[in-house]
């Protein structure tokens, strides 16, 4: 039964993580790759704060996730003063030198990882509340997703990434939109990665390499790009799918090539035959209230 | 009032604007002609922060506007439309208007969080603001579709209806008659008149000369990055000199 606890709580976790890489990716139009480092930075930090310095742990969570916040804005500012493009670069700096810099500092447990992690919740109430917990903060954030899509700041968001200059010429500032969208996004994988930690209990810095980028876009790109569900439905197929042929008793041998041709052939797949992914946006912006029925 | 004062700008050998001193008054219409690559739209983009000149100065109401970006220009009151329309897709006819509404506070993410009644408040503000401006075009009918679904008269039209959002003290209008015919010809000289009765300083480049004629109470005519000529619209069609650098006969 752990087994499937743990997968739920990785569903739950995915699910947090491409909604929002989406709503940087999809919605802000930001390509970024540092979106595990700022998951890893949420569960470092809430892990070392909880074993080390005895916080109590939402506490801890709270922190790790201002300062994945507070380290994004960091490295989006200057990045974003130049232009988007800068973003991508900026962000490949930091990812790598972040995981660099994890394993080699004596406090994060350079490259052994830092194991012991308190465990939140699990002892007192077991496992089942944390699995509703991690659903809850999952659907906490698709409607969070979901409501900043389709109101005025989305509205914003959209029409930033029309055609910012044309934008900027109305008397907006597309450079803050992007870094709070870019914190934002980057705060919420901090969170998951600090209910990973009190979950696991043992992180290490391969947990967050700059390859897991690519596994959370595919999901957002499988599941549909500026749609609060087609991430959801993303996580959950790339999550539950490589898990599903576990149980076809293949051998050890065949098992790993095949979950990487399925995860590499369902990207393929989509991008021939469905490029909008399995969720497709709309084309006009149409939120409720908005509508062309309104007028 | 918008005054420029010994503006220049270059790419590398190419000079777009040179020297250039212009004043755009409260309540004028002004004029802008010149053979395709005078310099005329890079003027704009000069004057909107689209790039920094190389000298010069420009003021508006006696601020200066130098150093600002484009989005803290206009937020000081200054409006301008594009050659190419560059509305927003992804948005309805009426979202593209009330996006344009200076005082409406939506790219904050911590108002939406902290004040959402506040930004339900500025939105209706606009909303009502956007509807009469659509009316004054005439493109009441229009508010809920799509820009796809638009003639490119009507999305010239609606990007005029955009920058009026601002209400500000300075309008740039590029190219607004290009692709423009019948009934829109006639609703945006009607709306560009109704905004210089207001005190709005207009400003506008234009191919179409009989747009220009009717229209402006002044003229410039711009040739490789410099103003060789002032004066009435008719003037400086009737100059023979003029007449052979545009038409180039």
């Amino acid at each position: 039964m752990d087994y499937f606890y743990s997968i739920a709580i990785l569903v739950g976790l995915f699910v947090i993580l491409a909604s929002s890489f989406n709503l940087i990716i999809g919605y802000g139009g930001l390509i970024s790759i540092a979106h595990p480092i700022f998951y890893g930075l949420g569960a470092y930090t809430s892990a070392l704060l909880a074993r080390d310095v005895g916080l109590p742990i939402p506490l801890c969570m709270l922190l790790g996730t201002v300062l994945a916040m507070a380290l994004s804005i960091a490295m989006a500012l200057p990045a974003l003063r130049v232009s988007g493009d800068y973003l991508l670069i900026a962000s490949i700096g930091f990812q790598l030198g972040m995981i660099e810099l994890i394993k080699n500092f004596r406090f994060t447990g350079g490259a052994g990882g830092v194991s012991g992690i308190p465990a939140f919740l699990v002892p007192t109430f077991g496992r089942e509340i944390y699995v509703a917990l991690v659903i809850a903060v999952a659907i906490g954030v698709v409607m969070l997703v979901r409501w900043i899509a389709h109101s005025d700041y989305g509205r914003a968001i959209s029409a930033m990434r029309d055609d910012e200059q044309a934008f900027a010429a109305l008397g907006r500032d597309p450079k803050w939109i992007k870094v709070s969208i870019f914190a934002l996004g980057s705060g919420i994988a901090g969170f998951a990665g600090a209910l990973y930690a009190h979950y696991f209990r043992f992180v290490t810095s391969e947990q967050f390499e700059i390859l897991m980028s690519s596994t959370i876009l595919t999901m957002v790109v499988v599941g549909g790009l500026k749609t609060p569900w087609g991430p959801v439905v993303g996580a959950i197929l790339l999550q539950v799918l490589p898990q599903a042929i576990t149980f076809l008793n293949l051998p050890p041998a065949l098992l790993g090539p095949l979950q990487g041709l399925l995860f590499t052939g369902l990207v393929l797949i989509f991008m021939f035959l469905r490029p909008g992914g399995l969720v497709q946006a709309g084309n006009t912006w149409t939120a409720h209230g908005h509508t062309r029925k309104e007028v | 009032m918008l005054e420029i004062k010994g503006l220049s700008k270059s790419f590398g050998g190419i000079v777009v604007a040179q020297e250039i001193d212009l004043v755009m008054r409260p309540g004028r219409i002004l004029g802008l002609i010149g053979p395709n690559g005078a310099g005329k739209t890079s003027l704009f983009n000069l004057v909107s922060g689209v790039y920094p000149p190389n000298a010069g100065t420009i003021t508006l109401d006696g601020a200066p506007l130098d150093g600002l970006d484009l989005h803290a220009r206009a937020r000081l009151g200054l409006s301008r439309t594009w050659q190419h329309v560059r509305l927003f897709p992804s948005l309805t006819v009426l979202d593209n208007l009330i996006i344009g509404a200076r005082d409406y506070p939506a790219e904050s993410m911590v108002k939406l969080m902290l004040s959402p009644g506040r930004i339900r408040k500025a939105r209706e503000v606009a909303r009502t603001k956007a509807l009469d401006v659509l009316e004054r075009i005439g493109l009441s009918d229009t508010a809920g579709k799509s820009i796809a679904d638009l003639s490119y008269g009507q999305q010239k039209l609606v990007g005029v209806a955009r920058a009026l959002m601002n209400d500000g003290r300075c309008l740039l209008l590029d190219e607004p008659m290009a692709g423009v015919e019948g009934q829109a010809y006639e609703a945006m000289q009607k709306i560009v008149r109704e905004v210089a009765a207001a005190g709005v300083a207009v400003c506008v480049v234009e191919h179409n000369v009989a747009f220009i004629r009717d229209l402006c109470d002044e003229a410039v005519f711009m040739f490789q990055g410099r103003i060789l000529a002032r004066g009435s619209v008719a003037d400086l069609i009737a100059n023979p000199e003029l007449t052979e650098l545009y038409f180039g006969h």
